[in-house]
């Protein structure tokens, strides 16, 4: 519209002012109302009320639209090769949009501004991306023989990362969301032995699901994905390490923090221990009973798992019977 | 509750002088809806006594109501002659050591002399109210108690005394199970120091003085006397026998000298309020001296009612505003010593009881919950009972016991259909029975 005016507006200045004139020549470029122009013949003479008329080339008829020619299996990426707006005349559907005004039915396509305005995925269909990848192949590697199974890609590649890209119509083809890498890795893959396994889950705290056994880290403090790919395997690396560590100040750990029960040096045994030293000194006298050989008693052993099992495992009945049994041969009732 | 937050002065006394009867309203009317509620359930408790018409077996009026009595006399006459057999429900067995496996889910009677001296504060309220109505306090044979009885019987007694710790949800009958054990101790000739509710020594207490003994603790007369009357009423015959072992002395004019009868401790401690905590703790550490001798001549069975208080948290507060701790209460302190199995010639029979106890939650019954770790730590090694509801068999017979008491007065109550009712809406519990039955 800028260029026929800019047109117009040249013949203005070369022929001083037919507005009327004018004013017609761009009323026949606006876009279509409901009623369509009517002036489609005999263009050999100037309407009435064009003055100086002539100097415009006659306008050639637009003809019929695209779709009415087009084949059914025509190629339809010559169509459109590339993302473009929505072109009535070349789409031969018929696609209807927009609100129905006075009950009626919802607009046409032809000039439909809706269905210009948003976003259309015509150029890729599937046939256009199978020519896509086709294009892609030769720049392809293979996909290595030896990996024909999951189980087989696990072991070998036991870290996973996971990254997103998105894909918009807007003025901006960035979306923060894409800097986020999520990094997978199992623990049965790492090299651990019992106090790293301890103090990793410890470092890692929430990212370890027990279930499966993954430890999963997910990175998005940095603006680029290859920075952020690039903490994550500084993390990891940084979180193996220190778990194989072991601190000086880890020996400091009280009963409360332990995680397990252990039931040496525990309340439990001094109160067994003094139990049955004095239930000998009552039997037999003043025997002194050896502390090592009172622990090593089967009785005693008993004693000591049912304990362990109560206060790791928690209580249930299974637990306090066991617990009731051991104590009961423990005191000899 | 809304409090008068921007009255005027002036506004509030003029208020105050309208109303003479009361400040807030809501009070008056609560008040009213409570007596109702009391009245309504007299008079329903009369109707029932009024159908009491045939079939009371135990004829043995404790009441003093003149017409009850009469009544019952009327009855009993032609009673004895009728009845001869027991019904199924009931043994005539009611010396606690003959009870055997054949007797459990039957209801032995429970002598009322030994209720009055046993049992002076240790009955759960419920059943104490139960044995004024029915009169008489039947008790159910149950397996728990069998089993501590029977470890009781074979425990040998120069060595460190046994814990037991009953333990079950609520309502199951530990309370019960452990009355049943102290009636078997002590008909066996044993002491019996009953505390009947350890959580009664941590909560609500209106007194509180700073000991004397030691000037970290904390002394709680009031509690302390109660129980040192209640422990003269079970223990009678035992006062005169022991000797204490040491001279203790009580201020600068007050002592008790060595080798004089634990009566006279005991009755110290009730006489002078203020030293009662420090008594209890003297009358425990000698009977905890006395048991083990050989030649003691009695054995001693220490049996609490909720042992978890003693490892809990309290709600009495010192003067600073800030909680006390149970340790620095003289009585718990004592108590836990007691608790150790550092002394032999008896045994430890102890509950835990979610019912009374401080911050701790509705649905936790299990030891470890309930003692917490340093209370496990403590009690270890222990022998674990577990109590449960009612077995079809007890059900069967705590439903026959109420119909013949006419306890049951609900037509419906009597169908086969109101039994099931009954199964299914108190899952055979016994507290939860019984508060059924009481409405029905």
């Amino acid at each position: 519209m800028a260029a026929r005016s800019g047109k117009a507006l040249v013949s203005l200045g070369r022929l001083n002012g037919c507005g009327l004139g004018l004013h017609t020549s761009l009323s026949r470029a606006t876009y279509a109302t409901a009623l369509t122009t009517t002036t489609t013949g005999n263009k050999v003479f100037p309407e009435r009320g064009n003055r100086g008329g002539f100097a415009r080339k006659p306008r050639r008829p637009p003809g019929d639209p695209r779709t009415e020619k087009m084949a059914v299996d025509q190629d339809w990426s010559a169509v459109y090769p590339a993302a473009a707006a929505f072109r009535p005349g070349s789409v031969p559907l018929p696609v209807r949009m927009g609100y129905p005004v006075n009950r009626g039915v919802p607009p046409e396509k032809r000039g439909n501004l809706e269905l210009i305005k948003i976003p259309n995925f015509l150029h890729l269909t599937p046939a256009a991306i199978k020519k896509h990848c086709k294009a892609l192949k030769p720049f392809c590697t293979e996909w290595p023989t030896a990996l024909d199974s999951n189980a087989k890609c696990d072991e070998f590649f036991p870290i996973k990362v996971k990254t997103t890209d998105y894909v918009s119509a807007s003025n901006s083809i960035r979306n923060p969301a894409a800097r986020i890498v999520n990094l997978q890795v199992k623990l049965s893959s790492l090299n651990l032995d019992d106090h790293a396994q301890k103090k990793i889950l410890k470092l890692v705290g929430d990212r370890y699901c027990k279930d499966t056994d993954t430890l999963t880290l997910t990175t998005d403090s940095c603006p680029l994905r290859k920075q952020n790919y690039d903490y994550a395997m500084y993390l990891l690396t940084v979180v193996y390490h220190e778990s194989w560590k072991t601190e000086a100040w880890e020996a400091d750990i009280t009963r409360a923090d332990m995680d397990e029960y252990i039931w040496e040096d525990s309340p439990s045994q001094k109160n067994i221990l003094d139990t049955l030293v004095r239930m000998k000194a009552a039997a037999e006298g003043e025997e002194e009973a050896m502390e090592e050989e009172v622990l090593g008693r089967p009785e005693v052993q008993e004693y000591k798992d049912s304990v362990s099992r109560l206060k790791n495992e928690g209580e249930n009945e299974s637990s306090l019977l066991q617990y009731r049994e051991a104590v009961k041969k423990v005191l000899q009732l | 509750m809304r409090r008068a937050t921007s009255c005027d002065a002036a506004a509030a006394a003029a208020f105050f002088l309208i109303t003479p009867g009361g400040v807030n309203f809501r009070h008056n009317r609560n008040r009213r809806y409570a007596n109702r509620r009391r009245r309504k359930k007299m008079y329903l408790n009369w109707v029932k006594l009024w159908n009491l018409k045939t079939q009371v077996t135990n004829v043995r009026p404790l009441h003093v109501n003149g017409y009850q009595q009469q009544q019952q006399e009327a009855l009993a006459v032609e009673l004895e002659s009728s009845h001869e057999t027991l019904p199924i429900f009931r043994t005539q067995e009611s010396d606690p050591a003959r009870h055997l496996e054949k007797h459990i889910g039957q209801y032995y009677t429970l002598p009322p002399e030994h209720i009055r001296t046993l049992f002076p504060h240790g009955l759960p309220r419920r059943f104490q109210t139960q044995v004024k109505t029915f009169n008489e306090g039947c008790v159910m044979v149950r397996q728990p108690a069998l089993e501590v009885i029977s470890s009781l019987k074979k425990v040998d007694y120069s060595k460190p005394a046994p814990r037991f710790v009953l333990y079950g949800v609520k309502g199951s009958g530990k309370t019960m199970a452990l009355c049943h054990t102290a009636h078997f101790c002590s008909t066996q000739g044993w002491l019996v120091l009953h505390i009947p509710d350890a959580h009664k020594w941590v909560k609500n207490c209106k007194e509180l003085l700073q000991s004397s003994y030691n000037a970290s603790r904390f002394d709680q007369p009031l509690q302390a006397s109660t129980w040192l009357r209640n422990f003269r009423t079970t223990n009678e015959h035992f006062l005169s026998k022991i000797k204490t072992s040491q001279r203790y002395i009580w201020t600068k004019r007050e002592s008790t000298e060595e080798g004089k009868p634990l009566r006279e401790l005991v009755d110290q401690g009730i006489s002078r309020v203020k030293s009662s905590s420090d008594v209890v703790g003297a009358v425990m550490k000698e009977l905890r001296l006395r048991s083990g001798h050989p030649e003691a001549g009695f054995r001693l069975a220490v049996v609490v009612d909720g042992v978890n208080a003693l490892w809990g948290r309290s709600t009495i507060k010192k003067e600073d505003r800030s909680f006390v701790n149970p340790e620095e209460l003289t009585l718990v302190y004592n108590l836990r010593k007691m608790m150790r199995n550092d002394w032999c010639g008896g045994a430890i029979v102890t509950t835990l009881a979610q019912t009374g106890s401080l911050y701790s939650p509705k649905t936790a019954y299990l030891p470890q919950e309930l003692l917490g770790k340093e209370g496990f730590d403590n009690m270890d090694p222990f022998i674990p009972v577990s109590v449960s509801n009612y077995s079809e068999k007890e059900f069967e017979s705590c439903y026959l016991y109420y119909q013949d008491r006419h306890w049951l007065q609900h037509p419906q109550s009597k169908t086969e259909d109101g039994k099931k009712e009954l199964i299914f809406l108190s899952e055979r519990n016994p507290s939860i029975l019984e508060r059924l039955c009481a409405s029905l």
